[in-house]
C-alpha cells in the first residue's frame, strides 16, 4: 500500500460500495414476485467504474461471476456510452454478449453526478419466463429464436421514467406477465436505491478522491490474487469429458480443458471442445468465463475481494464456434449444464497438482424443470422453474454433503407448502435417493427425489439437464455416483424421458426427478466401517450395498459391524483386484 | 407455589435481575419502596451455570442484608438454549411427518453456507435420519383432508420410536400451519403411547407456512427441552433452598418475559434471551426519557450489537438461525450455516468488532480490524498477560482514551508500552505509519464497520439515522458512541447509569408477553372484517390466559395486533400494525393503505393497483409489570417520530458545570493531535452536570469519551447525554 493511502478512507470506501450492492441485493429479494427470484435468490448485483470495471458484487450464485463484469461493458459499447444519460437505464438479455440465457434478464445505470459519469449500476434476475417454446422458456430448442424474448440494449427507463412503449411489447411476449412486471419493478428499484449510497459517498469524499480510492481497492486485490496464484502449483493440466446428450439424438458433447498456471494468474484453454450444435448444449462465453472464475476463487483465500483486480487473473481462451463460446443462432438454453460440468472438468484436471483441496465431481447439471399451463383456479397462464439439488463429490477428508446445490449454482428450493398455495401443482415426494452415493474411502453424496404432480390440468414439462446415462466420477479410487433419471409415472406403465425433452402433460400426471449422487474420493474399500455402519443404520446405504460396495458386513440385528466377515471380505477382495490387473 | 406468610407481613419488595453471559454472571436487585438498585458481577460458571446464578444471588440478596423472602420475583437472562444447540448438548430427538417427506431436515434448503468453500459441511441435523419417521396422511394447501391420517402408521412410528429410547419427539406434517387436526392427533396418539416423551408440534410452536422453517423450530424446541426443563428445575431448586418464594421468569428472544413453567414448554422462544435484555432495557430508559425512536449499541470484548427501537418497540424478525456462522467482513450471518426458527427474535446486526478485535495487515497491505479477538486471554496487549497483537482497546490506550491507572477502577493496570509496541511492531512499521496515527486508523476502522451495522438497521429499513438517538452500553461501547453518532449524523447519544450492568437490567424493565400467530393467506380484499375479529379474539383469549397462567404481578394488560403483509406474489412480507379497537370493513382498507406507505418506506416504490395479502396475523398479549423507581407516566410512552426536544433533557434541575479530577492529553484526529482532555468521574456527577468535550469520563464498568465540539449533560435518571455544541 502506497502511504498516500489512508486506511481508513480505504475501508470506507470498500465498505461503502460493497454495502451498496448489498442494499440493491436486499431491495430485489424481498420486493419480488417470482419465487425464482426471491425465494432462490437467483440474482446479481454489481458496480462498474467509469471504465467499466467491476469494483464491487453482490450475488448468491458463482454462475454470476465475471457474468455481469464481461455483459455491461459490451452492452455499454454496443448501445454507446454517449447516448447514456441521466436518468436512464438499459434492459439486455442477449446471451452472446456474455449473457447466460434468455431469462436473465440486467437492468443497468450510468451513475451521473453533479454532471459527471461515476460509474455503472447493474443487476440481473433471472426471470421465471420469457416466452418461446416452452413454459418457463427452458424448452429443447434448435436456435435462439425458440427460446423467447432476445433484448438487445435499449432503453427501459429514460428521464427517470418508465419507457412504457418497450416495456408493454417486451410483456407481450411472455406467459407470466404479473410477475415479470414485479421483477422488472425491484430491478429498476435496485438501482435507484444504488444510486443513493454511491450518492452519498461522492458527496462525503467527492469524485476525484473515490476514483483514486477505486483505482487503490482494485490495485489492493491485484496484489492480493498475485500473491495467492503465486501458490499455485505451476504447471499444465488436462481433462476432457462429455455431456451425455444433446437432445436431438447427436453424439455425446465433447469438453477439453487446458488448465496453465504461471506468474500471470491462470489459462483455461477450451480447445478440443466440440462445435457449438443446434441443440439445447452450447454456452456463450459468459458462463465459460464464470466456470473459471469461480475455479481459481474457490482455491484462493475466500477474503479476496471480487472485482477487476482478481478478473483480470483468470484467462479464458473459448473458441468461438464451439459449445463453450456459442455464436447466433445457437441456442443459448442449456449454458448452465455447460458451466456446470465444465467446473467438474477444471477442478478434475487439478486433481493430482491438488489433491488435498478439489473435490470429486458433483452432479455436475443444473438440473431444470420447468412447467407451466393454465391454473384451473383462476384462468391465468403460470410458470415454474426449479433447479434440483444433487450429491457433491467426496473430498480428501470429508464425505461430499447430500442433496446439495453444487460450485456455480447455489439456488434455495421452494418451500413444498408455498409451491402448492402458489400453484396447482402438489410436491408427492421430496427425499434422499438411498444408495446414489459414489462410494469411496470418503463417499460422494446422495441424490434426491421430486415428485410434480399435476392433479387437475394439462401442462407442458421440459426437463433440461444430463447425466441421465453417465454418473458424476469418483477420483483417487472413488467411484461414479449413480446416474440421474427423470420419469412419466413410475412404475409399470412409466416413460422415461430423455434430459433434454419438452412433453405434454395430461391430467393426473406424475413427473419423478432422481438427481444424480456425488463422485467418491479414494477407494471403497478403505472406509471406516464405522462410516458405512452410520450411513447403514441411516438407510441412507442398503445393507446390500454396504456389502457389495465398501465390504462391509453388518449385523442389522444389533446394529454392528462384522469386523471378522468384513476383514475376511475386503482381503479377498483386495486379492481378486490383485490379480485381475 | 406460594407459601402462606405470617399474619401483617409486608408484600416482597425487591426485584432481582440475573443475566448470566459467556463470561460473566451479572445481577441487579431493585428495592420497589425506594428505587434503589444495586449490581453485582461475578464469573459465570460454565459447567453447571446456576452455581453462578446462585453465587451472585447470595452476593446481592443475603450478602447485602436483604431477606431472600422479600424478592417478588426473578428475572433470568440465559444462554442455556442456544449453548445448548451450538454445544450439540441436545436430547436424544425423533422427528416424525408425512409420508414421502422424512428428509425434510436432511435437504434442508439444499444450499451451502460458504459459496467458495470446497470443504463446507452441511450444517448437521438435530435429528439424524434413523430417527425420521414417516406417518401416512396428506392435507393440501387449503388444509382439506387428501389422505385421511392413518392410525396404524402412528402407533407403528411410536412402537418404533420407543425401542430407539428418545427423550423428546418433533412432530410437522405438511401444511399443519392451515389445519392443524392431523398433527394435533398424532402428538396425542405419541403422548398416551410414549409416556415420558416430551412432545413438540410445529403447529403449537410455529404455526406459519414453509414447511422445513416451522419443522425446524418444532425440532429446536423439541431438542432443547428437556435440557432447559432440567436446567430449569435446578435453578428453581436452589432458589427455593435458599428460602426464596419469588415468581419465576425468564426473558424471550422477542422481548417479553414467561414464567419458567412455559420456558420449559416452549423454550424455542429464549433462545436470545441474552441479547434481548440489553434492547429491553434501552427501551425502558427510552421510554423513561420520553423518546420514541432509538438505536441500541452494545459494544463488548469481541462483538458489537446494534438494534433499531421505533415508537418503543424494537424491531423483531423471523429470520434467525440457531449456530449459525457469522460471515466475514461486514456482519450477519451466512445463510443455511445454522438451524432456522420461526419464533420473534429482537433483530440485532452482530459484528466482529470489541475492544478485543485484533488489527492486521492483509496479504494486500491493508490495515484490517477483527473479526478475530485476543478474547479474555491473553487479552489485548496492554492487559500485560503476553499478548502481543494489537487491539481497538490497545488503540484506545495510546490514543489516551483508556485510562492506564483507572481500567476497571483501578483493578487492573494497562500498560501504554505493551500497547505501543504491539501497534508498532504489527502494524505501524509495515504501514510506514507512526505509532499514533496506525492507533487513530484502528479505533476508526472498527467504527466504520460499526456505522456500517448502524446503517444496516436504519438506512437499510428506510429511517433515517438523524431521527434516531443512540443509546450506548456494554463495556466499549461509550468509548465509541460519540464518534459513531457524529459519522451517521445522530444528534443525541445517550449513556445509561451503569454501562456494563445494563442489560441486566433490561431484565426487570420487561414485560411479560406471549407472542401468537396464525396464517391466514388471503387477498385483503377478501378477507371479511369478521373473520379477522374472531381471529384476533381467540389468539388474544389464549395470550390472557397463558397471562393468567404465569403467577407475576401485572399492573395493566396490552393486546398489540399485527398483519403480515405483501403484493400479492411475493414472498417477503412487512409487518403491519393494526391500531387498537374493533375490527370493521375500514381496518383493512387502512392496513392496505399502511402497507403500501411501508412498502414505499422499505423499498422505494408501491403499486396501488396490485392486490395485496394478508399472510400471517399476530397478536403479542402483554402484561405490564411494574418497573423500578416506577412506571413511566400514563401515556407516556412516545409514538414513532417522537425526538427528544431541547427542554425536556433534565428537567427543573439547575445545570452545573463538572469539575474534573485531572486532566491528559487524548488523541482527537478532528483536533489535529493530542488535545488536553478533562478527566471527570461519573459517580460524581449528579442530574445537571455539564461536560464539555473534550473529556473522558470514567466508571468501574466503563469508559466514556466526549469529543471536542461536543457536551454532556447528567439527566435525571442517571443518564449522560451527549450533543453537539450549538
Amino acid at each position: 500500500m502506497t502511504t498516500d493511502i489512508d486506511p481508513i478512507r480505504f475501508e470506507v470506501v470498500r465498505n461503502s460500495l460493497t454495502s451498496a450492492t448489498e442494499e440493491m441485493a436486499a431491495t430485489i429479494r424481498r420486493a419480488a414476485y417470482s419465487t425464482n427470484i426471491k425465494t432462490r435468490a437467483d440474482f446479481s448485483c454489481c458496480f462498474l467504474d467509469r471504465e467499466l470495471r467491476v469494483v464491487a458484487q453482490s450475488f448468491a450464485q458463482p454462475i454470476h461471476l465475471g457474468n455481469l463484469s464481461n455483459l455491461v461493458p459490451n452492452a455499454v459499447r454496443q448501445y454507446g456510452a454517449d447516448r447514456l444519460v441521466d436518468g436512464d437505464m438499459i434492459i439486455v438479455n442477449d446471451p452472446y454478449l456474455a449473457n447466460i440465457h434468455l431469462n436473465d434478464i440486467t437492468v443497468f445505470a450510468p451513475v451521473v453526478i453533479d454532471g459527471a459519469l461515476i460509474g455503472y449500476l447493474a443487476n440481473l434476475a433471472h426471470h421465471v419466463d420469457v416466452g418461446g417454446g416452452a413454459p418457463a422458456s427452458m424448452g429443447v430448442t434448435r436456435e435462439i429464436f425458440q427460446e423467447g424474448v432476445r433484448i438487445p440494449p435499449v432503453r427501459i427507463v429514460a428521464g427517470g421514467e418508465v419507457v412504457d412503449d418497450v416495456f408493454r411489447l417486451i410483456l407481450a411476449q411472455i406467459r407470466s406477465t404479473r410477475e415479470t412486471t414485479g421483477d422488472l419493478r425491484a430491478q429498476i428499484a435496485a438501482n435507484i436505491t444504488g444510486r443513493r449510497r454511491i450518492a452519498d459517498l461522492v458527496g462525503a469524499i467527492g469524485r476525484e478522491e473515490l476514483e483514486r480510492y477505486i483505482e487503490e481497492l482494485i490495485a489492493y486485490t491485484r496484489r492480493r490474487t498475485r500473491h495467492e496464484v503465486a501458490q499455485l502449483p505451476r504447471g499444465e493440466y488436462v481433462a476432457d469429458t462429455t455431456l451425455d446428450s444433446d437432445g436431438y439424438g447427436g453424439p455425446p458433447v465433447r469438453l477439453k480443458v487446458t488448465i496453465r498456471v504461471d506468474d500471470d494468474g491462470v489459462l483455461f484453454d477450451f480447445t478440443g471442445c466440440d462445435p457449438q450444435r443446434a441443440a439445447p448444449v452450447n454456452s456463450t462465453y459468459g458462463p465459460t468465463y464464470s466456470a473459471c472464475a469461480y475455479a481459481l476463487k474457490a482455491l484462493i483465500d475466500p477474503d479476496v475481494p471480487v472485482n477487476s483486480g482478481f478478473y483480470e487473473f483468470v484467462r479464458v481462451i473459448a473458441p468461438k464456434g464451439t459449445v463453450v463460446h456459442a455464436l447466433p443462432p445457437a441456442p443459448a438454453v442449456g449454458a448452465g449444464e455447460v458451466n456446470m460440468r465444465l467446473v467438474d472438468l477444471i477442478f478434475r484436471a487439478l486433481a493430482d497438482a491438488l489433491p488435498d483441496r478439489v473435490p470429486a465431481a458433483a452432479k455436475g447439471i443444473m438440473c431444470h424443470a420447468g412447467f407451466g399451463g393454465i391454473d384451473p383456479r383462476t384462468g391465468e397462464y403460470y410458470c415454474v422453474l426449479e433447479t434440483l439439488a444433487g450429491g457433491y463429490g467426496g473430498r480428501a477428508l470429508l464425505d461430499g454433503p447430500d442433496a446439495v446445490q453444487p460450485h456455480t449454482q447455489n439456488t434455495e428450493n421452494a418451500p413444498i407448502e408455498e409451491t402448492e398455495a402458489g400453484y396447482p401443482i402438489r410436491i408427492a415426494r421430496y427425499e434422499l435417493v438411498p444408495d446414489s452415493e459414489g462410494a469411496g474411502r470418503n463417499r460422494g453424496g446422495l441424490g434426491l427425489r421430486r415428485q410434480y404432480l399435476f392433479p387437475d390440468h394439462a401442462v407442458s414439462f421440459s426437463v433440461l439437464a444430463d447425466r441421465d446415462l453417465t454418473g458424476a466420477w469418483g477420483i483417487f479410487g472413488g467411484e461414479a455416483g449413480r446416474r440421474a433419471r427423470y420419469v412419466v409415472n413410475p412404475g409399470p406403465d412409466e416413460r422415461v424421458l430423455d434430459s433434454k425433452e419438452t412433453i405434454q402433460l395430461k391430467p393426473g400426471d406424475l413427473v419423478s426427478y432422481e438427481t444424480p449422487g456425488g463422485g467418491g474420493y479414494g477407494p471403497p474399500d478403505e472406509r471406516d466401517p464405522t462410516l458405512v455402519l452410520r450411513d447403514a443404520r441411516d438407510g441412507k446405504v442398503s445393507l446390500e450395498r454396504a456389502r457389495a460396495a465398501y465390504g462391509v458386513v453388518i449385523d442389522p440385528a444389533g446394529w454392528t459391524v462384522d469386523l471378522p466377515a468384513t476383514t475376511a471380505l475386503r482381503a479377498g477382495r483386495a486379492a481378486a483386484r490383485t490379480s485381475a490387473s | 407455589m406460594s407459601r402462606p406468610r405470617g399474619e401483617g407481613a409486608r408484600p416482597p419488595r425487591y426485584r432481582l435481575g440475573v443475566d448470566i453471559g459467556g463470561t460473566f454472571t451479572d445481577a441487579v436487585l431493585v428495592d420497589e419502596e425506594t428505587g434503589e438498585t444495586r449490581i453485582a458481577k461475578l464469573p459465570t460458571t460454565p459447567g453447571d451455570p446456576s452455581i453462578g446464578f446462585m453465587n451472585v444471588t447470595r452476593r446481592l440478596v443475603t450478602g447485602g442484608g436483604v431477606d431472600p423472602r422479600d424478592v417478588a420475583t426473578i428475572v433470568h437472562g440465559t444462554t442455556v438454549a442456544t449453548n445448548a444447540v451450538i454445544e450439540g448438548n441436545v436430547a436424544r430427538t425423533a422427528f416424525v411427518t408425512t409420508e414421502g417427506f422424512r428428509d425434510m431436515l436432511e435437504i434442508a434448503r439444499q444450499i451451502r453456507p460458504s459459496l467458495y468453500d470446497l470443504q463446507f459441511q452441511k450444517p448437521v441435523p438435530l435429528v439424524p435420519r434413523q430417527r425420521c419417521f414417516e406417518v401416512t396422511e396428506r392435507l393440501n394447501a387449503t388444509g382439506e383432508v387428501l389422505i385421511p391420517l392413518d392410525e396404524a402408521s402412528v402407533l407403528a412410528t411410536a412402537a418404533a420410536i420407543r425401542a430407539l429410547d428418545v427423550e423428546s419427539v418433533a412432530i410437522c406434517l405438511l401444511h399443519s400451519y392451515i389445519n392443524p387436526a392431523h398433527e394435533h392427533r398424532v402428538a396425542e396418539l405419541l403422548r398416551e403411547a410414549l409416556p415420558g416423551v416430551a412432545v413438540s408440534a410445529s403447529a403449537d410452536v410455529a404455526p406459519e407456512f414453509r414447511e422445513y422453517f416451522r419443522a425446524s423450530t418444532a425440532v429446536v424446541n423439541a431438542a432443547i427441552q428437556p435440557v432447559v426443563q432440567r436446567y430449569l428445575e435446578g435453578v428453581s431448586r436452589r432458589v427455593a433452598e435458599d428460602g426464596y418464594d419469588a415468581a419465576l421468569l425468564v426473558m424471550q428472544s422477542g422481548g417479553g418475559v414467561m414464567s419458567f413453567e412455559q420456558a420449559a414448554r416452549r423454550p424455542v422462544f429464549m433462545i436470545e434471551s441474552g441479547p434481548a435484555a440489553g434492547v429491553m432495557a434501552t427501551v425502558d430508559l427510552a421510554d423513561r426519557l420520553a423518546i420514541g425512536d432509538v438505536i441500541s449499541f452494545d459494544m463488548g470484548g469481541t462483538t458489537a450489537k446494534v438494534g433499531l427501537i421505533r415508537g418503543g418497540v424494537p424491531s423483531i424478525t423471523k429470520d434467525f438461525e440457531v449456530g449459525g456462522v457469522a460471515t466475514p467482513g461486514i456482519g450477519g450471518v451466512a445463510r443455511g450455516s445454522g438451524y432456522p426458527i420461526r419464533t420473534p427474535v429482537i433483530e440485532l446486526v452482530e459484528i466482529g468488532a470489541g475492544g478485543g478485535s485484533i488489527a492486521w495487515l492483509d496479504s494486500g497491505g491493508i490495515l484490517r480490524v477483527g473479526p478475530r479477538s485476543a478474547g479474555a486471554e491473553p487479552g489485548p496487549a496492554c492487559y500485560q498477560r503476553g499478548g502481543t497483537e494489537p487491539t481497538v482497546s490497545d488503540a484506545n490506550l495510546v490514543l489516551g482514551r483508556l485510562s492506564p491507572a483507572r481500567f476497571l477502577g483501578g483493578e487492573m493496570a494497562l500498560d501504554p508500552d505493551l500497547a505501543r509496541k504491539a501497534i508498532e511492531d504489527r502494524c505501524a512499521a509495515l504501514l510506514g505509519h507512526d505509532v499514533v496515527r496506525t492507533a487513530n486508523s484502528i479505533v476508526e476502522i472498527a467504527n466504520v464497520a460499526m456505522a456500517n451495522a448502524l446503517r444496516l438497521v436504519s438506512v437499510n429499513r428506510g429511517h433515517d439515522p438523524r431521527d434516531f438517538a443512540l443509546v450506548s452500553f456494554g463495556g466499549a461501547g461509550p468509548l465509541h458512541a460519540n464518534r459513531l453518532a457524529a459519522m451517521l449524523g445522530i444528534p443525541r447519544v445517550i449513556i445509561p447509569p451503569a454501562p456494563g450492568a445494563f442489560s441486566a437490567l433490561g431484565l426487570l424493565t420487561t414485560d411479560l408477553k406471549h407472542d401468537l400467530t396464525r396464517t391466514i393467506r388471503l387477498r385483503s380484499d377478501g378477507v371479511a372484517a369478521e373473520r379477522l375479529e374472531a381471529a384476533f379474539a381467540e389468539m388474544t383469549a389464549h395470550g390472557m390466559a397463558e397471562l393468567a397462567r404465569e403467577l407475576a404481578p401485572t399492573d395493566a394488560t396490552e393486546v398489540r395486533r399485527y398483519a403480515e403483509m405483501r403484493y400479492a406474489g411475493q414472498s417477503h412480507e412487512l409487518n403491519i400494525p393494526l391500531a387498537p379497537g374493533p375490527i370493521v370493513a375500514s381496518t383493512v382498507a387502512r392496513l392496505v393503505a399502511d402497507f403500501h406507505q411501508a412498502h414505499q418506506l422499505a423499498y422505494g416504490f408501491h403499486v396501488l393497483t396490485e392486490p395485496t395479502m394478508i399472510m400471517n396475523i399476530r397478536t403479542s398479549v402483554i402484561g405490564r409489570i411494574r418497573r423500578p423507581g416506577g412506571a413511566p407516566p400514563e401515556g407516556a410512552r412516545p409514538g414513532p417520530g417522537t425526538r427528544l426536544g431541547p427542554g425536556t433533557v433534565a428537567p427543573a434541575v439547575g445545570v452545573v458545570d463538572a469539575r474534573p479530577y485531572g486532566q491528559r492529553p487524548v488523541y482527537f484526529a478532528e483536533a489535529g493531535g493530542f488535545v488536553e482532555a478533562g478527566l471527570f468521574e461519573r459517580h460524581s456527577l449528579v442530574a445537571g452536570s455539564r461536560i464539555a468535550g473534550p473529556a473522558i469520563v470514567e466508571q468501574h464498568d466503563s469508559t466514556c469519551v466526549v469529543h471536542p465540539g461536543y457536551r454532556a449533560l447528567a439527566g435525571v435518571h442517571g443518564e449522560l447525554i451527549i450533543e453537539a455544541v450549538a
